[in-house]
């Protein structure tokens, strides 16, 4: 069974799977950032999203349910040296996710795949952005 | 009841999410290292999957074309240089504060002075310029969207192929 649930391609089809039947059930599906708008007291047309926030308020207890079933639950403190990194990047992300929804791990799990000419855009930028940050500061391992 | 419903997907996401591993962020610097098999693999697998089911049950509109598509790459960027810094995409950062990692709950909170100054001031003076549309492919190109998902599709499936192909190879 542990091997089953540790078989990353299949548990990532489920997902994709219960992103579909979310879809069919309730004509709703994952997404990402806008989800993190009440937060900053924005809930959004027929407050979607807070309803995305308490989506991903379950994604944080199913990780916590997945890692505590298989004995990879490890409560880790930040080490000093990679906080700047945090604060920076999720300054960036929260600045990204919300200048044009549609942007961030949304545009490849459910953006694309409904052809959203939005994600796809979003996309090619995360590709840059990511490539950009990467070559400047993890390659040459400043940042890693 | 919407948001238990809501709850109960989320906790089936989170479970998968962090079974599978799955983090944009770490995949795209495998990827850039040239070692992106796993998340190729995961993420043609999804976009087929999803591509499939989402056509089959009717396009909704997701996210807007701002400006032209300059926003959306603008957008695109700064949260592919925030992802890669932190090192964690939005599933990621979930996934790693479930695993008990506190560093992203640093990440998380980081998002909200991220997300009010784009919205509480920056938006304001921008909004002229973002000419919003809710455009998906099967609008602009001439195609049905079932053509369109079954291009996709193979396109993934040709990848999906190839390189895993390609690992065994090498």
């Amino acid at each position: 069974m542990k091997k089953l649930f540790s078989t990353y391609w299949l548990m990532a089809v489920c997902f994709a799977l219960l992103n579909v039947l979310m879809y069919f059930s309730i004509k709703k599906f994952w997404i990402g950032g806008s989800s993190f708008l009440p937060l900053i007291g924005v809930l959004g047309p027929e407050k979607k999203f807070l309803f995305a926030f308490v989506v991903n308020l379950g994604v944080i207890i199913g990780a916590f349910l997945g890692a505590l079933s298989f004995g990879e639950f490890k409560l880790r403190l930040p080490a000093g040296k990679n906080i700047w990194k945090a604060v920076l990047g999720g300054f960036l992300i929260g600045m990204g996710v919300t200048m044009a929804p549609g942007t961030c791990t949304t545009a490849f799990v459910t953006g694309i795949p409904m052809l959203s000419v939005a994600s796809f855009l979003s996309a090619a930028g995360i590709f840059i952005g990511a490539f950009v940050v990467y070559s400047f500061l993890v390659k040459d391992g400043g940042a890693q | 009841m919407m948001l238990v419903y809501g709850l109960l997907f989320g906790i089936g996401f989170g479970f998968f999410v962090q079974r599978a591993g799955l983090c944009f962020a770490q995949g795209l610097s495998a990827l850039f290292m040239g070692k992106g098999r796993r998340i190729l693999t995961m993420w043609f697998l999804i976009l087929i999957v999803t591509t499939i089911g989402f056509v089959m049950l009717g396009l909704k509109p997701v996210g807007q074309v701002r400006g032209a598509g300059f926003f959306n790459l603008l957008s695109g960027a700064l949260f592919g240089a925030g992802i890669i810094l932190s090192g964690g995409c939005v599933l990621g950062t979930l996934r790693q504060l479930g695993e008990g990692n506190m560093l992203y709950l640093i990440v998380f909170v980081s998002m909200i002075p991220g997300m009010f100054l784009q919205v509480k001031i920056l938006d304001p003076v921008l909004k002229g310029l973002y000419a919003i549309q809710e455009l998906n492919l099967a609008q602009v190109l001439p195609l049905h969207p079932l053509t369109i998902a079954g291009v996709i599709c193979g396109i993934a499936a040709f990848g999906l192929v190839t390189v895993n192909r390609k690992e065994k190879r090498g």
